[in-house]
């Protein structure tokens, strides 16, 4: 299955461009162009990644972390900052981002990120996964409970 | 380092923050939209004509985007030689339009539209310290944003008020604030107090409508 990327920035022509090299590299691209939307997409579709920019009109970035932290915990995320400075990713990084990048960013080392943050959301699953399958062999009654 | 120099070179801090950010934004566009043009040629011969239409919108957001680089390079530039003369003439609409053009960010950041207007289009020249009005229409600004909630409008209209040239600060919007509730909030705003002293050494006068969101500054 292709890595499910969610790309969230409000300059429209960026995202268009950036999801086409993203398509051409093979990963299925969602696109949002503010913070709002953004929240209302995760609610309702599943993403292996989200690269989300700092600096939005209305809901900001980290704002938008934290309700992508809230309903999709294992959804890694991936800050863009246009700042000089990295105080607004550190603070996205102690909200628990998986990595930043600075705007403009190196394609490559973006692709490169995305496959590190994907690689880590499925071995968190496979933890789960590994975890309910021991608790459910010791105990099968669990199973119902998790329903 | 004085009070005053700290407090200029605060706001030269903002300003350049803003737009050095909108610059990144251009650069990261342009960036992607080569890297684009560069995947799409490295692409199989075969399959580039399936790709030609987005070459070439790539090619044309390149052009749109180096327009708006210049653009922006060119009123930065006019904005960071304020500092060269206490004392200039400006023609007052065309420095409000300036002006507007340079922190549209902070509004938009906000949901709120900012906008540059004239009474009846007229022309007005005034001769005044233009880093001292740029920090005093910031000020204004500032206030206003720290206020008024989202969807609203800010207008900067150039007007003649008592004989003297004057931007009025007129503020609009559905879900904005009683008369009472806004001024109270701009006077409770950081950016207020350095309005009323920066306005104090522009020689300018604040003035407040109670019955509606809107202020002038009267120059004289």
């Amino acid at each position: 299955m292709k890595t499910r990327v969610l790309l969230v920035d409000d300059e429209q022509q960026f995202v268009e461009q950036l999801s086409e090299r993203l398509k051409i590299r093979d990963y299925d691209v969602s696109v949002c162009f503010s913070g709002e939307e953004a929240v209302e997409n995760i609610r309702q579709y599943l993403y292996d990644v989200v690269i989300l920019d700092v600096a939005m009109p209305g809901m900001d970035g980290n704002e938008v972390l934290k309700r992508i932290k809230q309903h999709r915990p294992l959804t890694e995320v991936i800050m863009l900052t246009g700042h000089a400075t990295v105080e607004s990713a550190i603070d996205g990084m102690k909200q628990g981002a998986f990595d930043y990048l600075m705007k403009p960013c190196d394609t490559e080392e973006l692709v490169k990120k995305i496959h590190n943050a994907y690689q880590r959301k499925a071995e968190q699953e496979e933890r789960i996964r590994a975890a309910k399958t021991e608790r459910y062999s010791t105990s099968p009654w669990s199973a119902l409970e998790d329903k | 380092m004085n009070q005053e120099t700290e407090k200029t070179l605060a706001f030269f801090g903002r300003m350049t923050a803003n737009l050095t950010h909108e610059f990144k934004n251009i650069l990261a566009i342009i960036q992607e939209s080569a890297g684009l043009m560069e995947d799409i040629m490295a692409i199989s011969p075969l399959a580039r004509d399936k790709y030609q239409e987005r070459f070439n919108n790539s090619m044309n957001t390149i052009k749109n985007q180096l327009q708006r680089g210049m653009e922006m390079a060119s009123r930065f530039n006019r904005f960071a030689h304020t500092p060269d003369h206490n004392s200039a003439e400006l023609e007052l609409g065309e420095t409000m339009v300036h002006f507007c053009t340079l922190t549209e960010r902070f509004a938009r950041l906000k949901h709120i539209t900012l906008q540059a207007d004239s009474q009846k289009g007229q022309e007005i020249k005034i001769t005044t310290n233009p880093l001292l009005l740029y920090m005093v229409l910031f000020y204004s600004l500032d206030a206003c944003l720290s206020v008024l909630p989202a969807q609203c409008e800010i207008r900067l209209i150039s007007a003649k008020k008592d004989e003297n040239a004057a931007v009025k600060i007129a503020c609009t919007g559905k879900q904005a604030p009683s008369p009472e509730q806004f001024f109270t909030g701009l006077r409770q705003s950081n950016a207020w107090g350095e309005l009323e002293n920066t306005a104090a050494q522009l020689n300018a006068e604040l003035k407040c409508n109670t019955d509606d969101l809107c202020f002038y500054l009267i120059l004289k």
